[in-house]
């Protein structure tokens, strides 16, 4: 878990001018990475990371995307 | 069978969680409401109430005046958030585009739907609405609701948002408009621990699963409708609170196949009631019927005198399969052939009923976009047994989701991802060989390509012999 929650936040410091990701493109890093990680897996790393503050949902009502809390657009815009 | 709840039920009593008084919640009169004018001119919007039709103008008229007369303290987000909307809507007419942003971080916490951030782009204009929330809240099977809990429910978001309500959005949930980012969080707390419920699902999530009224009210239903969904909504939680979808997924559950929530045409899986023996007839009640003793359409058209009921003219001949016949005043079904369009069924309720090996059918990839792009779904499993704990089904849900998480880009329906692919492609990850079911009219436009392997003997094609015949 520990090992997919830093692959995730790698990835999504990596971004250099986006700042929200969707989920697919976190998956395809993260399995990059640590290839015999398992999509169910990775879900429950970025749901760990978001219910410990370090990431945040970004919702346009039809789509969902994550991000790092404080990075791009906060809480209002 | 009777309900099991998965987990307690609360009782709501409304006078144990009341906010407001009656003398606050009766404070406007119909002469006071005549006179109304909300601070900004809004003629178009009034043009509206002029209508034969209810206005939502009047009724948000009435929403503003009534927050007007509530003591300080009593709201806690503006109180002229409705006058503002109404303001803002009238400009919106004007420049005939919508001032509205949508999207952002709100939401309450461990939660990636349920609420959707809506802000207004003229917020120094229309400063009550600067922020102007939606929140989702999942309805009920069916939506039999509790007066108690919907009092209940409408004092909260008076107190703690606009006051205005959607019942219901398109998808299914009751929807609360309209509130601040502040007021989420405790809006939350208070609908999930006084309320006893729960956000709907937005964003790319399983969205509120949503059913006919099914075996409540209905005889046609062949299959629980309620029980199914209320048991799809509680083992999909998961997926309806945390967001990991290539896009939105909709399951909508019709007890037979009337479809009185549209599931074949707007869900990603629609579960349709139908049954695989024959339609019962009673053949006594079909000579009631030829004979004038029974209306038709168990009476729904009778407002205007239509002439004698012709079973030939009005059912037989209507029949999309052409599978009914009178044989010596004797009405014959080839069952075979039904494809289940209910005309009969709705024709002569009394004679004709569903038959009593029930389940139903599943049908994939349906969408219904505002814009364009609408798809309806596809017959994919014919026949499968719906029955609690429903884990056949379940089964197949999963082989749909494990297969779309991984195949599906960003922002493609189902529908969308089977197009691309192909149907063969989706058969063979749900292990459904082709059947004849499966055509596009009935019986008349197949459109699965055999491979060899799949015909018993197989088959040879010369492709150059084939291109002599049929250029590129």
């Amino acid at each position: 878990m520990e090992e997919l929650k830093s692959a995730i936040i790698e990835f999504l410091e990596g971004g250099k001018t986006k700042t929200k990701f969707y989920f697919k493109d976190i998956e395809k890093a993260v399995k990059q990475k640590i290839p015999e990680a398992k999509t169910l897996q990775i879900k429950k790393a970025c749901s760990a990371l978001i219910n410990d503050g370090t990431l945040i949902y970004f919702s346009t009502g039809s789509t969902t995307m994550y991000g790092l809390k404080g990075r791009g657009i906060t809480e209002d815009h | 069978m009777a309900f099991e709840p998965k987990r307690p039920q609360k009782k709501i009593n409304y006078e144990e969680i009341r906010l407001y008084s009656d003398a606050e919640l009766n404070s406007t009169t119909e002469e006071e409401l005549k006179n109304f004018k909300i601070k900004h001119d809004i003629p178009m919007c009034e043009d509206l109430e002029k209508g034969p039709w209810p206005s939502f103008v009047a009724d948000a008229k009435q929403g503003a005046l009534h927050r007007r007369k509530l003591a300080d303290g009593r709201v806690l987000i503006p109180r002229d958030v409705i006058e503002d909307l109404l303001g803002q809507l009238e400009l919106s007419f004007v420049h005939g585009e919508t001032h509205w942003k949508h999207g952002g971080i709100v939401g309450v916490f461990g939660y990636g739907g349920g609420v959707i951030g809506r802000y207004s782009d003229l917020q120094e204009e229309y400063p009550a609405i600067a922020h102007f929330h939606t929140v989702r809240v999942n309805q009920p099977a069916s939506k039999f609701y509790d007066t108690d809990f919907l009092k209940g429910l409408a004092d909260l978001w008076e107190y703690r948002g606009s006051g205005l309500l959607n019942l219901h959005g398109s998808t299914g949930d009751l929807v609360l408009l309209g509130t601040i980012t502040d007021q989420l969080e405790p809006l939350f707390q208070e609908m999930a621990h006084v309320l006893d419920t729960d956000l709907g699902g937005s964003g790319s999530n399983l969205r509120t699963p949503s059913c006919c009224i099914g075996k409540a009210r209905c005889e046609y239903a062949c299959y629980d409708t309620q029980a199914m969904c209320y048991e799809m909504t509680m083992h999909y939680q998961d997926e309806l609170h945390r967001p990991a979808f290539p896009y939105k997924f909709k399951f909508k559950f019709d007890g037979c196949p009337n479809g009185c929530v549209a599931s074949i045409a707007r869900s990603d899986i629609a579960f349709i009631g139908t049954w695989r023996d024959d339609i019962r007839i009673d053949q006594n009640a079909v000579q009631g019927y030829i004979a004038g003793e029974y209306a038709p359409n168990a009476g729904a058209h009778k407002g205007r005198d239509w002439g004698k009921f012709d079973i030939q003219k009005e059912v037989i001949d209507l029949c999309p399969t052409g599978c009914m016949s009178l044989e010596g005043g004797k009405l014959v079904i080839d069952n075979a052939n039904c494809t289940r369009c209910m005309h009969c069924i709705n024709t002569m309720p009394r004679a004709l009923r569903p038959g009593t090996d029930t389940g139903i059918s599943m049908l994939f990839g349906a969408k219904a976009p505002i814009l364009e792009g609408a798809q309806m779904s596809t017959l994919v499993i014919p026949f499968i047994k719906a029955e609690p704990p429903y884990d056949n089904i379940k089964e197949v849900i999963e082989k749909v989701f494990e297969w779309w998480m991984e195949e599906g880009k960003n922002r493609e329906r189902l529908g969308e991802t089977v197009q691309r692919v192909g149907l063969p492609k989706f058969l063979e990850i749900l292990e459904v060989p082709a059947a004849p079911q499966m055509v596009k009219e009935p019986r008349s436009n197949p459109y699965i390509f055999w491979k060899e392997e799949d015909v018993p003997g197989g088959f040879q094609r010369d492709i150059n012999e084939f291109r002599k015949r049929h250029k590129r």
